[in-house]
């Protein structure tokens, strides 16, 4: 091989190397992040009842922590890293605990 | 008041209408509510009660206490529909003068009649931080507790006994208006009591109302904070007469008018609470025995 050879077979190895590290660190960026979601559940008025509601979301796969604001009706659902809950998901289970699903945001952490 | 007719009836129904009565989630405490118990969730309560009434105004000096543990298991089937099982542990004492002079007493312990309920969701309007709902109940009461109980005297009467022999239905319909400052319960029920063993007690229909205030914390922080209520219930309660071998007997049922102020701590897992019923108007038929007033304390888990 000649040495200019080398060195642009040393150089596109080294690219290439950089490359696949690069896309590895993303692939562990993107699994680190949690996804969180805000709901609005309607209805929601005493604090024995907010249990129901946490308990109920965090039965789905992939939920790391539910947190309720009782005065704001929010319910705030924190996702394992790489997981996701879609809004069918969220209102089945609010439905489930006996209550209302008005809304559902989606933000990262 | 002739001896037999003494320990025929104490005049004075004990039975679980007024003693088993509530649902476990957050709600009244001598009644039902219309709020839910989430799927495939458990929620429990244990009320215990003291009561008493007196002020007989026969020879008889009837005297009545009854100390209870109430058990309530509330399961949700749906997010609108839920079973509750309802099993009580009475311990019952009646004292009374004898034809012949001699204060004596009778009494008997143990499991009482079991109920079983559901309770269905029919309408439903939930808003931010309110909910208003309405939900129909229907149920059972079992013959689980004893009744051909017996002492020195004799058999118990029927009212003294812990069970009636018979199998009860029932049913009504609860309404509940929740917001996060208060809760406006209300129920209309009735309940069909059959015969056993020659006795049946008289069907027994009442009103109930409940307002429950949020006394603290004043302002709401973040998160989910308990909440101390302040609560004023009200229970009209007809009961027709019993009947004795298919003869009504005179000294018993009419209408009850109870009021009952109490306090309540409730967080997301647990509630501790305690009630006085005091009757306010009691006009009862012939020497039926007069409630002087009723003590429950208890608490519910959410698991």
């Amino acid at each position: 091989m000649r040495p200019g050879t080398k060195a642009a077979v040393t150089i596109h190895v080294l690219f290439a190397a950089i490359a696949i590290m690069l896309a590895t660190l993303g692939t562990v960026s993107a699994q680190t992040e949690r996804a969180v979601y805000v709901l609005q559940a309607d209805g929601l008025a005493c604090p024995f009842c907010a249990y129901g509601i946490e308990k109920q979301l965090g039965r789905i796969d992939g939920v790391a922590t539910v947190s309720t604001d009782i005065e704001s009706g929010t319910v705030t659902v924190t996702m394992s890293p790489g997981a996701s809950l879609t809004e069918k998901q969220a209102k089945e289970a609010v439905d489930r605990a006996g209550f209302t699903l008005r809304g559902f945001k989606w933000k990262t952490d | 008041m002739c001896r037999s007719r003494i320990l025929a009836s104490t005049g004075w129904t004990i039975s679980l209408v007024f003693i088993a009565s509530a649902a476990a989630t957050a709600a009244p405490q001598t009644f039902n509510t219309a709020l839910p118990v989430a799927e495939g969730e458990f929620v429990f309560r244990e009320q215990f009660l003291y009561r008493k009434a007196s002020g007989d105004p026969s020879r008889a000096d009837r005297e009545v206490e009854v100390l209870g543990a109430i058990s309530v298991l509330g399961y949700g089937m749906t997010g609108d529909f839920a079973g509750f099982a309802v099993l009580p542990y009475l311990d019952k004492e009646l004292g009374l003068t004898t034809a012949s002079g001699a204060r004596i007493t009778r009494s008997t312990s143990g499991i009482g009649d079991a109920r079983l309920f559901g309770r269905y969701t029919v309408y439903r309007d939930d808003a931010p931080g309110r909910t208003f709902r309405i939900a129909p109940f229907a149920g059972i009461e079992l013959p689980t507790g004893d009744d051909d109980d017996s002492d020195g005297q004799g058999s118990l009467p029927a009212t003294l006994q812990l069970g009636s022999g018979s199998w009860d239905p029932f049913g009504g319909v609860v309404a509940t208006y929740q917001t996060l400052d208060y809760q406006i319960d209300a129920q209309a029920s009735y309940k069909l009591n059959t015969e056993a063993n020659g006795f049946e007690f008289g069907d027994e229909a009442r009103l109930d109302a409940s307002l429950q205030y949020r006394l603290w914390p004043r302002e709401l922080g973040p998160g989910v904070p308990g909440f101390l209520y302040g609560v004023l219930e009200g229970n009209l309660l007809y009961r027709g007469k019993n009947e004795i071998g298919g003869i009504d007997d005179r000294d018993s049922g009419g209408t009850s008018l109870f009021l009952s102020p109490s306090l309540q701590y409730v967080t997301k897992r647990w509630i501790v609470e305690a009630i006085v019923q005091v009757p306010l108007v009691q006009d009862l038929n012939g020497d039926a025995l007069e409630d002087d007033f009723t003590v429950r304390a208890g608490f519910r888990l959410n698991f």
